[in-house]
């Protein structure tokens, strides 16, 4: 760990009324990595992630980007480059798929007000130049054939990738991902995966939040154990995978009988074979149930 | 694919081959009941309805007003089944005009003429021509049920430029003469003249059934979809057709003057509309920031009871009067910083009562209380007072007709701003928030300053509608200014269609418009106004004219909110059939 | 010295009135996060229905004097079945359809029907276009003290309106901490999906809520009518503003907070008539920025718990 990380969760702690969520959660993410965060229901992946992106305030510790800290401001967060997904989709359901991506471009177009009145030349090409950008993006993650569809009437994969393609809008630095694979089918899945590795690809660091292990070894660099709001074990996904902690808290299934499980996938992850994969049920947060619409 | 059709067409279930005999035998009903005779009764002044005792056998080609609606309706709901169109939604549309009409001519004649002998009878003969047209209506609606409404065709906007320009100049001036058709309908109402309430509330059925059929054939959505490709020559071509409303029948001192109302109405409801229906807050107390732009234009006009000796020129006066409202717009969208949605509703509603009061007791000298600012001169450019008639060469226009072409111009400006930044990234940022604040601010959009903003705009534009209307009243009351007035701009917002520009012109215009219309029943406005809330909340939220986002959710939408795939399931070969024939 | 305490009690007396309707707002707000702008009406409303039972319904010889014991509590019970019919008919004709529409619907709805109250009773309550006089000589009596120099009164309904609210904001506060249907209340209201997998019926306790608030708008309309002497039709947006000013100052959903908001209210508004430059004119004025102020620095109210964002 010598390079700077793009992102540090330094010691950071939550404290909802007494409750504590997280206690003292670390986390050094590098450029170009894929850092998974699994933990089971209930351990406070989610808290993190809002504490990561300024959506709570955390009661210790600070989250740096390059080594500057970020403000506790999701909106200033984002303009730093930290961008991220709902684990229940948040698209703008009566808004096109496009003018979604349009409306991550947001804090990285420059247009005020006036411009926005008066649509001079500059402001039109600022506004054309939003418009490719997002349909490059549209097409980077799959969906450049719907464009002018409202995000409501995409269905269920497609509304997924059309959050990453907006997150993405924002041209982020590290990208989070809050269970991206959540009921999909084994093939929406492994685009997902795809997907994934093509983001690191454009140089962009990411985390992901995921219960499904067997994706997440199969994905990730490096693993990141959350149990009861404390970071348990971290490291290679072998090491996480080997380790009895894990197996005991999260899985609480005999160890050997996980082990073969992830050790079959992750076999089959590398001869590229996901058809026969069986995946295993997600298991929802408590707020899960909260839908995208109100 | 034979299952019951009854889970999509909701509590009736009518069998498909019913379909033909429906809607035919409407159509020929439809026919019978406008050669039919009508009822026939005296108020005041002359028969009511116009030519209502007609007899088929004396003068068959006699028809007229109503009666000839109800023909033309039921003949092209024949023509319907013979041509190429989704036939249960024009049937449908032409249904509920007929039914529209009928009903208005029979309850009123039932009401004010005498009760029901009034509509059967017509001396020695059976009026039955309402009530044949009523059956006829409810059979073209019953036809529609026989199976799911076909979706709306979509026709393709890209045709030759000077053909969408020939496209787009015919509309508007069929706009203009439906309009100037609408207001002169009846005549004014009052006591003088009960009849144009039901006039005009019969010819707004019918032309909503004509409407109605054109948008289910595709045409009017293919005319926005032009109007919106060439956006700049539709609004020139908009005004040019306003500006000659004056000519029309409709050009009387009279209907100037209302149109007047109108278009300061319209232009505050756009403004409203950026608020509410476009960042998506509730503001209960917005009439206050026109009130703010009247009494501050009003105190620089150089009125007797202004607080400023001075008399600024109006331009100079309408900016500052903008200036200010939209300072204290901004001032009253700052809780939205820290204060949620509803909650932010109760604030804008406490600021526009505390705004009342401090009028009502004449703070800072400011407002004349409950004397008001009266004799606000009118508005004089180049000798040209705006209150006095015009006349062009041989040409005399009626008084008011250079306020009216003030506050066109003024609405054209207004659309212009409310186009303009919905299509920005400020739009696209208000929509976000009304969408999903939360995620709003994931995508680095900074709320507080983008709803500010909405407040501050909105607030501007009220304030310049505000300083036209004071030397348009001459009298700039506390008492313009009140919560009811608050809600019936919110009522012309929500009955046009939250976020779209014409569903703010057109709900203005029907709240105004119908009350002249409807003198007699003036009591029950505001009643009215309440009720148009709760109805239109209920069965059409997105209004008359939805915004280009929610109809694009429509047009995936059967008629009662069906998904389109859901309804595919139940489609049988019979309604194919049908469709294309 | 008098005139402080004259006005201290009038202030009491006017928060205790506050105070009924506000626990409607609260209740309501609590339960299905709706300000029920309607609920000033309800309260108005069961106003005309008491002086409607008083004057068509009860029998001529018992609109005296001697006989209140029996017909004010059939006015109140008059009162309140209009206003609980009024307020669950609303529930369940405009509210529950719209309960998973944007959120704006139902707000807009509520406005719609507080119109079409206040125009209904207007148009049809004969003679409603003025303030329509309560029964002067029904409960009149009169307490005076001699404080120095001046004299304090407390009439009678005075004494009852205060009794009344607090009366009823601990029967209340005992029910739903107590009863089985309370608790379902409670649940609903923190939350309705995981109400409705233990068992509980989410409309029904919605209903309730209705009813409850609506008996206690009703009684409210009752004391109003007997304690002014006359009613209006545009005391429902006034004292609507003022209930949902105490429920948020008291933090909505708490019963605590909106009585003592209540209070507060009705003693801010008599004193700062008595105190404050611009007198009577501009209490309403101080109501709304007291509103104001609180939205801003504490819109969870005094009482109230900070709302916890979700993502």
């Amino acid at each position: 760990m010598s390079a700077t990380p793009v992102l540090a969760a330094n010691s950071v702690s939550m404290v909802f009324g007494g409750l504590t969520a997280l206690s003292n959660v670390s986390l050094r993410l590098q450029e170009g990595q894929i850092l998974g965060l699994i933990g089971p229901n209930g351990a406070g992946k989610t808290t993190f992630f809002n504490c990561l992106t300024g959506l709570y305030s955390p009661t210790t510790g600070n989250v740096q980007l390059r080594g500057q800290v970020l403000p506790t401001d999701p909106a200033a967060v984002t303009v730093a480059g930290v961008a991220r997904t709902f684990q229940n989709i948040r698209l703008f359901p009566s808004m096109t798929s496009l003018e979604n991506v349009m409306v991550g471009r947001h804090s990285r177009m420059k247009q005020g007000p006036l411009a926005s009145l008066f649509h001079g030349p500059a402001y039109l090409k600022g506004e054309r130049d939003a418009r490719d950008r997002s349909r490059e993006l549209l097409e980077f993650v799959g969906l450049g054939t719907v464009h002018d569809e409202l995000a409501r009437n995409l269905p269920y994969g497609d509304q997924r990738r059309l959050e990453i393609a907006r997150a993405l809008a924002t041209d982020p630095k590290v990208l989070l991902l809050d269970e991206p694979t959540a009921g999909m089918n084994p093939q929406e899945t492994e685009a997902t995966r795809q997907l994934i590795f093509a983001i690191r690809e454009t140089g962009v660091a990411v985390v992901v939040i995921e219960h499904d292990t067997k994706f997440i070894f199969s994905l990730c660099d490096h693993v990141s154990v959350l149990v009861q709001g404390q970071l348990l074990v971290e490291g290679t996904p072998d090491v996480v995978r080997a380790d009895p902690r894990v197996i005991e808290a999260y899985l609480g299934k005999p160890p050997d009988e996980v082990e073969a499980e992830v050790r079959q996938y992750a076999e089959e992850a590398a001869h590229g074979g996901p058809e026969s994969t069986q995946v295993m049920q997600p298991i929802r947060d408590q707020d899960g149930h909260e839908g995208g619409n109100r | 694919m034979s299952k019951p059709t009854n889970s999509v067409t909701g509590s009736v279930a009518i069998p498909p081959g019913l379909a033909r005999p429906l809607g035919i035998g409407g159509g020929v009903l439809a026919i019978l009941g406008a050669l039919l005779p009508w009822v026939t009764f005296l108020l005041n002044d002359g028969a009511y309805p116009d030519k209502a005792t007609l007899q088929f056998f004396d003068a068959p080609y006699a028809v007229s007003g109503f009666r000839l609606h109800v023909l033309l309706l039921g003949v092209v709901a024949i023509v319907a089944h013979f041509i190429p169109v989704p036939l249960r939604r024009v049937l449908r549309a032409l249904g509920w005009g007929l039914i529209g009409v009928a009903a208005v001519n029979i309850v009123f004649p039932l009401v004010d003429g005498g009760g029901f002998g009034a509509i059967t009878s017509d001396g020695t003969n059976f009026a039955f021509g309402g009530i044949v047209s009523l059956i006829a209506g409810i059979a073209l609606v019953l036809a529609a049920k026989t199976g799911p409404l076909e979706p709306v065709p979509q026709w393709k906007t890209s045709v030759p430029t000077l053909v969408a320009y020939a496209v787009l100049v015919v509309s508007f001036v069929a706009l203009l003469l439906v309009v100037a058709m609408m207001l002169n309908a009846g005549g004014q109402g009052g006591v003088g003249n009960p009849y144009a309430g039901p006039i005009f509330l019969s010819l707004l059925a019918f032309l909503a059934g004509v409407l109605g059929a054109l948008h289910g054939i595709g045409l009017t959505g293919w005319i926005s979809g032009l109007s919106d490709k060439h956006k700049w020559f539709s609004v020139i071509v908009l005004v040019l057709v306003a500006l000659a409303l004056p000519f029309t029948e409709a050009g009387t001192d009279y209907w100037m003057t209302t149109a007047a109302n109108i278009g300061v109405y319209a232009a505050t409801a756009i403004g409203l509309n950026i608020v509410v229906g476009l960042a998506g807050l509730l503001d209960l107390g917005y009439v206050a920031f026109l009130g703010i732009g009247a009494f501050v234009a009003a105190n620089f006009s150089g009125a007797a009871a202004a607080a400023f000796d001075i008399e600024l020129p109006f331009v100079v006066a309408a900016i500052i009067a903008a200036v200010v409202a939209g300072i204290f717009g901004a001032v009253v969208g700052s809780p939205t910083l820290r204060v949620r949605g509803d909650y932010l509703a109760i604030v804008t509603l406490a600021f526009g009562e505390i705004f009342k009061k401090a009028a009502q007791n004449n703070i800072g000298g400011l407002t004349g209380g409950a004397n008001a600012i009266p004799n606000v001169p009118p508005i004089n450019w180049f000798g040209a007072s705006f209150d006095e008639s015009l006349t062009i060469g041989s040409l005399e226009l009626p008084s008011g007709v250079l306020y009216y072409v003030l506050i066109i111009v003024l609405v054209a400006l207004v659309m212009v701003v409310f186009a303009n930044l919905k299509n920005s990234r400020i739009g696209r940022a208000w929509i976000a928030i009304r969408e999903d604040e939360d995620a709003a601010r994931a995508m680095g959009i900074k709320t507080g300053q983008a709803k500010i903003l909405a407040f501050l705009i909105g607030a501007t534009l009220a304030g310049l509608a505000g300083a036209v209307f004071a030397h348009k009243t001459s009298t700039v009351a506390y008492d313009s200014f009140q919560f009811i007035e608050s809600v019936t701009l919110l009522a012309a917002v929500i009955l046009g269609g939250m976020g779209s520009i014409p569903g703010a012109v057109l709900g203005a215009a029907l709240l105004l418009v119908l009350p002249e219309k409807l003198r007699e029943f003036s009591d029950y406005r505001l009643m009215l106004f309440g009720l148009a809330l709760v109805l239109i909340m209920r069965f059409r939220p997105q209004g008359l004219v939805p915004d280009r986002h929610r109809r694009a959710e429509l047009a995936d939408e059967g008629a009662d909110g069906v998904p389109i795939e859901e309804l595919n399931v139940h489609d049988t070969p019979g309604d194919e059939k049908a469709v294309t024939r | 010295m008098a005139t402080l305490l004259q006005q201290l009690i009038n202030g009491l007396v006017l928060g205790g009135l506050i105070a009924l309707i506000a626990l409607g707002y609260t209740m309501v707000y609590g339960i299905i996060q709706l300000i029920n702008f309607a609920h000033g009406e309800v309260f108005m409303v069961g106003g005309f229905a008491s002086l409607a039972t008083y004057s068509y319904v009860l029998p001529e010889s018992w609109r005296d004097h001697g006989h209140w014991p029996i017909a004010l509590p059939l006015m109140a019970l008059g009162g309140a079945v209009v206003a609980v019919v009024l307020a669950v008919a609303m529930e369940r004709l405009a509210y529950r359809p719209l309960r998973n529409a944007p959120r704006l619907a139902p707000l807009i709805t509520a406005l719609g029907v507080s119109v079409i109250l206040k125009e209904a009773v207007r148009l049809w309550y004969p003679g409603a276009t003025a303030p329509v006089p309560f029964p002067r000589a029904f409960v009149d009596e009169q307490f005076r003290f001699q404080l120095g120099e001046g004299t304090v009164t407390i009439g009678a309904t005075a004494i009852l309106m205060i009794v009344v609210s607090i009366l009823g904001a601990i029967i209340l506060q005992t029910y739903i901490t107590r009863s089985r249907m309370g608790r379902a209340m409670r649940a609903t209201a923190q939350d309705p999906d995981t109400a409705r997998l233990m068992g509980v019926n989410p409309n029904r306790t919605i209903v309730l809520t209705f009813t409850i608030g609506g008996a206690l708008a009703g009684l409210a309309g009752v004391l109003y009518g007997i304690h002014i002497t006359n009613v209006d039709t545009e005391v429902g947006f006034l004292y609507g503003i003022f209930a949902f000013t105490a429920a948020v100052l008291g933090g909505v959903g708490s019963i605590k907070g909106a009585v003592i908001g209540g209070f507060a209210i009705g003693l801010i508004k008599t004193l700062s008539g008595q105190y404050l430059p611009g007198g009577t004119q501009y209490d309403l004025v101080w109501i709304f920025v007291l509103l104001i102020v609180v939205l801003v620095f504490r819109p969870q109210g005094l009482f109230g718990e900070p709302e916890r964002v979700r993502a």
